[in-house]
């Protein structure tokens, strides 16, 4: 085989590879990338109502070499108006890169911004996803 | 598919909405879900799992009672009903409440109490029997005591009754336990309290339903006020939902001085007496054995911004619970328009918080938001 086919199936590979990150959540994921991770979350319940609870599942997925990190922080905030959420969510791990948010809640209609924040050895790495809302 | 067969409703309902014909409404397509998240209304009953006898016919009797006895005040003469007066929209009409001593924010309206989250202006209480009990031990208002309140639900024989038919039992031992029944079930009654439907919920259905003529009586100044409402002015951001509330708390610029030398804190002083309580939902007293109904409290955060934050109030049936505001200082709703119009910018974003902005209202929108609010009456012009 030659070398470009090769190279096509090994990026097929880590295409497929990269897809399966949160494949449990099912339909509905929304997925972030970074240079080191893939991270997959799931709104329950997707659409967020304005001012109800909800909760977030969320996978992460390490790309090539990258370790997973000690701990993942979920919040929100509403950068056109400069306020965040008025509650601070709970996290919860199931190990191997899962991790469920409970008690959050966006209390206006407008554009918020889901924020999650993966904590390690290293400066903090924030990944988010613009979200609208009502 | 919901949102493009409300668009296609709405297009028939309205006739200007689409097309070279000139606008018949000064509402447009994007608003109808807006429009239709006023609604419905009234809202199904809930029943409350913290409270066990909600919704119970026997607690709500006692309730009523409860509410209507000053026998549960420290010297007998007043009752809850002495502040939250039925024939005033469950208010009283005056700017600070007045109980054994005066207070220092307005009584507000206890109609559609059932729809909240929070309770009081600050949201000191996370559940409608702890916000009942409050006022019973406040010195402020009727100065009770547990061993005094409990006496009384114990030695009257009517009240001993009522609490036996309610709960299943006579009133025990446990001073504590007998009184925050009696509260359950002054909350069991109060959850009866819901406003009848208005001119505005005649015409969120109307669209709902795409009933053009229904639509068209709503008057065409509370259709501006209503565009006013959902545009420029952005009062749905708060005022939002079908109890025209998001429940959570604000600062709108009102003051924080209550009296010289005495500042209210709000929702910041709210928090914290909420996670103080015993009476909250992660307490002994939920009747609700998961504390599914504890999450807002559990997750609630309590930071420097929540400072001077007051309760967003519904705006349901507004013309009979002036005067308005968390320290009653406005009479009218006209002032409180005002105050939105001429918003101090520079004490308002002390925190950097963009919200609000002066809305800088004419006469005429003045006017068609005074149309479109009194539209949120019960009583039909």
């Amino acid at each position: 085989m030659k070398c470009w086919a090769w190279l096509a199936l090994g990026l097929l590979a880590a295409q497929a590879g990269a897809q399966a990150c949160g494949e449990a959540l099912g339909a509905g994921a929304r997925r972030i990338d970074s240079a080191q991770f893939q991270l997959a979350f799931k709104l329950l319940p997707d659409p967020v109502p304005v001012g109800q609870h909800f909760a977030v599942e969320v996978v992460l997925c390490a790309k090539g070499d990258a370790t997973l990190p000690a701990e993942l922080r979920v919040d929100a905030t509403m950068p056109e108006h400069k306020h965040g959420m008025n509650y601070r969510p709970s996290i919860t791990s199931s190990g191997a890169g899962r991790y469920r948010a409970e008690g959050l809640m966006f209390h206006m209609p407008g554009r918020w911004e889901l924020v999650f924040e993966l904590r390690g050895r290293g400066a903090p790495l924030r990944l988010s996803q613009s979200l609208q809302v009502g | 598919m919901r949102r493009a067969a409300a668009l296609l409703l709405w297009a028939a309902l309205l006739p200007g909405a689409i097309g070279a014909q000139p606008l018949a409404s000064p509402l447009s397509n994007d608003d109808i879900p807006r429009i239709l998240a006023f609604g419905p209304w009234p809202p199904p009953p809930v029943r409350d799992p913290s409270n066990r006898v909600s919704g119970q016919p026997a607690a709500i009797a006692f309730g009523a009672t409860l509410f209507q006895d000053a026998r549960l005040s420290r010297d007998g003469t007043l009752s809850c009903a002495s502040c939250h007066q039925p024939a005033q929209a469950f208010s009283d009409g005056l700017p600070r409440a007045r109980g054994l001593q005066s207070g220092m924010r307005n009584t507000p309206g206890l109609a559609n109490v059932s729809q909240q989250r929070w309770f009081g202006w600050d949201g000191a209480n996370d559940n409608l029997w702890a916000q009942s009990l409050r006022p019973l031990l406040d010195a402020r208002e009727m100065g009770g005591s547990l061993p005094q309140l409990a006496h009384t639900l114990r030695s009257q024989s009517d009240l001993r009754k009522a609490y036996h038919k309610t709960f299943g039992l006579a009133p025990g031992d446990d001073d504590e336990r007998i009184v925050v029944d009696a509260a359950k079930a002054l909350a069991a009654y109060q959850e009866t309290l819901v406003t009848p439907r208005t001119p505005f919920d005649d015409f969120r259905d109307a669209v709902a339903r795409g009933d053009r003529a229904a639509a068209a009586a709503y008057p065409a100044t509370a259709q501006r006020g209503l565009a006013l409402f959902l545009g420029r002015a952005r009062c749905y951001v708060c005022h939002g939902g079908p109890n025209f509330s998001n429940g959570e708390f604000s600062d709108i610029g009102m003051p924080f001085f209550i009296a010289k030398g005495q500042v209210d804190p709000g929702r910041h002083g709210g928090i914290q007496a909420l996670q103080r309580s015993r009476y909250n939902l992660l307490g002994p007293f939920n009747d609700d054995a998961t504390r599914s109904t504890a999450t807002s409290t559990r997750h609630v955060l309590l930071e420097h911004r929540h400072f001077g934050e007051f309760k967003v109030p519904s705006l349901r049936n507004l013309a009979r619970t002036a005067p308005y505001m968390h320290d009653g200082s406005l009479s009218t709703l006209r002032e409180v328009l005002r105050h939105y119009s001429e918003l101090d910018e520079n004490r308002l974003h002390a925190d950097g918080e963009r919200i609000l902005v002066p809305l800088r209202l004419s006469e005429g929108e003045t006017e068609d938001l005074l149309a479109f609010l009194d539209s949120l009456n019960e009583d039909r012009p």
